[in-house]
This record gives C-alpha cells, structure tokens and sequence, in this order.
C-alpha cells in the first residue's frame, strides 16, 4: 500500500517562548489508513497537525520533513498539499468563516477555479455526503455546534482531499452528535489522522495509534494492543477506554 | 414590508446618496440638514422599522459620535462644527439603519461587490459580519463567568471586571483572529 503521509524528524520549536513542541518525530500513514494521534494537553498533536497542511513552520528548511503522498512538503507547493490535505480544525467557529453555509463550503473550491453549477452541485454533493442536504442558505452562527462541525467538514471535503486531518472531531459534541460524527467519519475514503482525547473514537475507527509526550513520539503501534496497555496510557495522561475493560473474553485479541 | 422587494443596489445607492449629501454640507448647523432629515422622515413609516430598533442602535453609536464630536470642541469656536459633526453622524448613522432594516447583509455586500469594492474591505467587512456574534457569545460567557466570582457590589469592583472583559476580548479576538487565518489558508486561501 502507498505511503500518504510521510514524517520522518520533525522538529519544531515556538517561536514565542523557543520551547520544543516537536522533537525528532517520525512515522508514517498509508493510504486508507485511519490513525489515532494521542498524548495529554499539550503534548504537541495540534501543532503536528499544522505541519501536515503547510501552515507550519513558518520557515521552512532546506531539507523537508514532511511529504504528502510522496510530495515534499514546502513553499513551492503550498497550493496542491492544502488541496490535499484536509484540515479540520477543533473550534468549528474559526473555520466557518462565511455568514452562509453555501458560501463557506463553496471557499475552498472557489481557490481552486470551480465556479457556477459545477460549483453548486459539488456544494450540494458534499452538504448531502455529510447529512445536511438543503442547508446551503442557513445562516452560520445560527447552526449549532454538531451542525457547525458539519459544515465545516463539508467545506474540506469539497477540496476533495486524498488525507483527511482532524483536531478534536468528537469535542464539545453530545452522545448522539458524537455517535453520529463517528459514523460519518466512517464512510470517508481516503487516509485519516484523528488527533483526540475521545478513546472510543480511537478504538472504533483507528488500526493504528501514534502517542505523543512532550512533541515526543513515546509509542505507535495496534490500537488494541496500545490502549490496553494501562501502564502506557496512564503514564501519558491517558486511560484505558471503557470498551477495552469490558471486552468480552472471546471476543477479538488485545 | 414595503421596501423589502426593491433592488438592493437601488436601495444601496440611495443610501449612498443620502450619506454622501449629507457629508458635504456645511461644516455648521445649517436649513440644508432639513433636506436629509425630511427625506429620512419620511422614508421611516415606509420602511416601518421599530423605534425601539433605531433608538438601541443610535444610543450605541451615539457614544462613537459623542467621542469624535467632542474632540472638535478642543479647537477655538467649535461649537458649530461640534454641532454639525452631531447632525451630520447622525442623519448618516440612521441612513444606514435603514438600509440594513430593509436589505440582508448578504445582499448589500453582493452589490459592493457588483460595484468592485475593493475585495480586501469586503472580505473584512463578511468577517465582521460573521465573527460579531461569536465575540458578542465570548463577552457573555465572559461576564457571566467574572460574576459568578465577583463578590463585591462596589461600582469600581464592576467597572474593573469590564476593563478585564474588554481586555481578555482583544487578545482572545487576535488568537482566533491567527486561528482563522490558519484555516482560511488551510483551505487555500492566498
């Protein structure tokens, strides 16, 4: 299987205060791979996730870290690893930008050249793909939150992107929105990095989980075999998820 | 509601009109204020916009204006320009509450769009369209949360939470202010 998402020693340091957020990272994503990028508050996920779409560092160096279905990532093709990466950021309210919900999914495709009916049919294709057909002149702080989310995820896909990543999907969402989320993110196609504290989401959905400690990469591996290692999780800010503690002894292998 | 099915361009150039009449006449009270202000007057019960609506709405720009006509006063014989600048304000600030009354935002910006506005001003303009809801939501949780710890009822106690509101307010509004940007260029964006 190809490889959509290289990293191969990823350093990163904040500009502001100089402290470390990413130290030497390394791992890779294979296409239609679903991954699960844990670690505690901080650990430096939200800032990887920042790397994988460009938007950082602000510098880049002579030498890439960061390749995009085998694509360098740096200054000379900012434009197709956006389109390809699929960023979908945690606070839904930073990433609605448009007063309507037609406008907001149509910014992405509008960068990209598409105008008129194509335009209006991918809009109404992607609402649909994400459950709110007929949506398109609903004001957007009108929406609720799981609605927001939505539509911002309708919004990325529209720039049909091969790697979808996604930053807190499931936070702030209630049981149902979270349950319904879940489902959704099931049926995309395409490679997937799910940066989050939601465990179950993790267990459902990720083959794979990559554990973050202080930009460190302290584990990757299976998710099951991750997640039930509690000495792991708890060393890390994490606990074993509820499914894993009541797993039905002949049920499938940790 | 009358005015709700004209053209928003004709109603925007209207506006327009009004704003730019009353903008250059002269720099003291004048008979000439009666002609935008009749005009208004009369376009109101047309428009049938509340009283309460464009009282609320005036009260807030009002201390805008007060603020920007009393700098004139520091000037020698200023009255009249303090005077007029008050009027002039005014009569425009109530132009454009009936303008927004009576057309959607959405398609006022569309017109200053057929008009080529500069495309940067009306990205700013969309944002704050957008975003004043949520800064509106972020100062309300704010508050509520500085006073579910306030425990004085001194006036200063409250003046000083509001400082730290409006102060909190600015330096929240420049992170998201970082994070949208992030994400409009995540999106493309150039």
């Amino acid at each position: 299987m190809r490889t959509a998402v290289e990293i191969r020693e990823l350093s990163y340091r904040y500009p502001q205060n100089g402290r470390l957020a990413l130290d030497q990272l390394s791992f890779s994503v294979a296409e239609d791979e679903c991954i699960g990028l844990l670690g505690p508050n901080g650990a430096g996920k939200s800032t990887l996730l920042l790397h994988l779409n460009g938007l950082l560092p602000e510098r880049f160096r002579a030498t890439p870290n960061v390749w995009i279905a085998g694509e360098p990532v740096g200054p000379k093709n900012l434009e197709p690893v956006r389109q390809r990466v699929g960023l979908l950021f945690q606070d839904p309210d930073d990433q609605l930008i448009s007063a309507t919900v037609f406008e907001d999914v149509a910014f992405g495709p509008r960068q990209l050249g598409v105008q008129g009916a194509i335009l209006n049919s991918l809009v109404e294709q992607c609402l649909a793909q994400v459950g709110l057909s007929g949506f398109g002149d609903r004001q957007a702080h009108r929406l609720s939150h799981g609605e927001k989310r939505r539509v911002c995820l309708a919004g990325v896909l529209a720039c049909k992107p091969s790697v979808l990543v996604l930053d807190e999907p499931t936070s702030d969402l209630d049981p149902r929105g979270r349950r319904e989320f879940k489902a959704l993110l099931q049926t995309l196609p395409g490679a997937k990095i799910i940066a989050t504290h939601d465990l179950e989401l993790v267990a459902d959905l990720c083959s794979r989980v990559v554990i973050l400690d202080e930009g460190k990469l302290v584990a990757e591996g299976p998710t099951v075999k991750l997640l039930s290692n509690e000495e792991l999780m708890l060393a890390h800010g994490l606990e074993k998820p509820h499914s894993l503690l009541h797993r039905h002894p002949h049920g499938p292998a940790a | 509601m009358a005015f709700r099915n004209t053209s928003a361009r004709a109603k925007l150039l209207a506006a327009l009109l009004i704003v730019t009449f009353t903008v250059l006449l002269p720099r003291r009270p004048d008979v000439l204020y009666l002609i935008p202000a009749t005009v208004l007057v009369l376009l109101w019960p047309l428009c049938r916009m509340p009283l309460v609506y464009a009282v609320r709405r005036l009260f807030v720009a009002e201390f805008f204006i007060l603020g920007i006509a009393f700098l004139a006063l520091v000037a020698p014989a200023s009255t009249p320009i303090f005077l007029s600048t008050l009027l002039k304000s005014n009569l425009c600030v109530f132009t454009m509450l009936l303008l927004t009354w009576t057309t959607p935002f959405q398609d006022v910006l569309q017109e200053l769009r057929r008009l080529r506005f500069p495309p940067v001003m009306l990205t700013t303009l969309a944002l704050m369209y957008r975003y004043l809801p949520v800064l509106a939501e972020e100062s309300r949780r704010m508050s509520r949360a500085r006073a579910s710890r306030t425990f004085s009822r001194r006036r200063f106690a409250a003046w000083q939470n509001l400082s730290l509101i409006i102060g909190q307010l600015f330096v929240r509004s420049a992170d998201r202010a970082e994070r949208i940007y992030l994400a409009m260029c995540a999106r493309g964006w150039k």
